[in-house]
């Protein structure tokens, strides 16, 4: 029991808002702060072999909601909000093969789309973003900049960023300092 | 330094995605192994021109400890693997 309420603030409240660079149309990049729901951390158990199959179904069925990063690491994402007994109630899916740690706090998702976002994206990671390589539905967690996140191919125009808390803001400019070249249209959802 | 070290989870990553911690082979000390191997252990290190095995951490991407094998002089990488693959750690 916290002693004191915590008030939720989306870390992209006060973020920069609005459109900006070039006037084009043809290749212009959306910017979308998306919704704070749920971000598990999902972490498999020594030896429980491939739990590829068995992930997707703590997540809340839509798409892309189970992220690969790594060997036995997964994030779940989705745009409702969970309370700690309903992330607990998912163990028992997991049958003692992974657990589940609540990142919500600590993790925020952007949306990226446009026609031109590979050349966008390209700016700030050397992973090879061709459809080819990074097929929709791929992750990977690498470097934009100096800042760490995990990328997720949605569309074939469009990713999703999954970022740490305090990082959001800062990657939210480089990202809108990217697009420029295109012109860019920046939605906080205020 | 190396420049692209291709993890073998995440594929080619530049080397600022990743924490180097050095050498590889050496092996942690008993216990009671006295003052100078536990020394040794903390304190001394080879600076080898050549071939070298080192622990590469893949902090910015899977999280994963790597084996890289490569060359100190001419930036070569001959290989990288899981830390965890059998025979990559003493
Ligand atoms: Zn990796």
């Amino acid at each position: 029991m916290a002693d004191f309420a915590l008030l939720h603030r989306p870390a992209l409240a006060d973020a920069k808002s609005g459109s900006f660079g070039a006037p084009s149309t043809v290749k212009r990049i959306t910017l979308a702060a998306l919704p704070e729901g749920h971000v598990l951390h999902v972490l498999a158990a020594r030896g429980s072999g491939d739990l590829q199959g068995l992930i997707p179904r703590i997540g809340d069925g839509t798409p892309h909601a189970a992220r690969p990063y790594g060997p036995g690491q997964w994030f779940v994402i989705g745009d409702a909000p969970l309370s700690s007994a309903e992330i607990f109630g998912k163990t028992p899916i997991l049958d003692g093969k992974a657990s589940i740690s609540d990142q919500g706090h600590g993790r925020v998702r952007i949306g990226i789309n446009g026609a031109a976002v590979e050349t966008v994206l390209a700016k700030g990671t050397a992973v090879d973003l061709a459809l080819s390589n990074f097929p929709v539905g791929h992750s990977a967690m690498t470097l934009i900049g100096h800042i760490s996140a995990l990328l997720s191919r949605t569309g074939k125009e469009s990713f999703e960023l999954l970022v740490l808390r305090g990082f959001a803001e800062s990657l939210w400019d480089e990202l809108i300092q990217m697009s420029l070249e295109f012109g860019v249209d920046a939605h906080t959802g205020k | 330094m190396a420049s692209l070290i291709a993890c073998p989870h995440c594929g080619p990553r530049p080397k600022e995605e990743f924490t180097v911690r050095g050498d590889a082979g050496i092996t942690r000390p008993a216990p009671d192994a006295g003052e100078d191997a536990w020394y040794a252990y903390v304190y001394l290190r080879d600076n080898p021109r050549g071939r070298h095995r080192e622990h590469w951490h893949h902090t910015s991407g899977c999280r994963r400890w790597l084996v890289v094998e490569r060359d100190t002089m001419t930036h070569t990488i001959y290989t990288v693997a899981d830390a965890s693959a059998e025979g990559e750690t003493a």
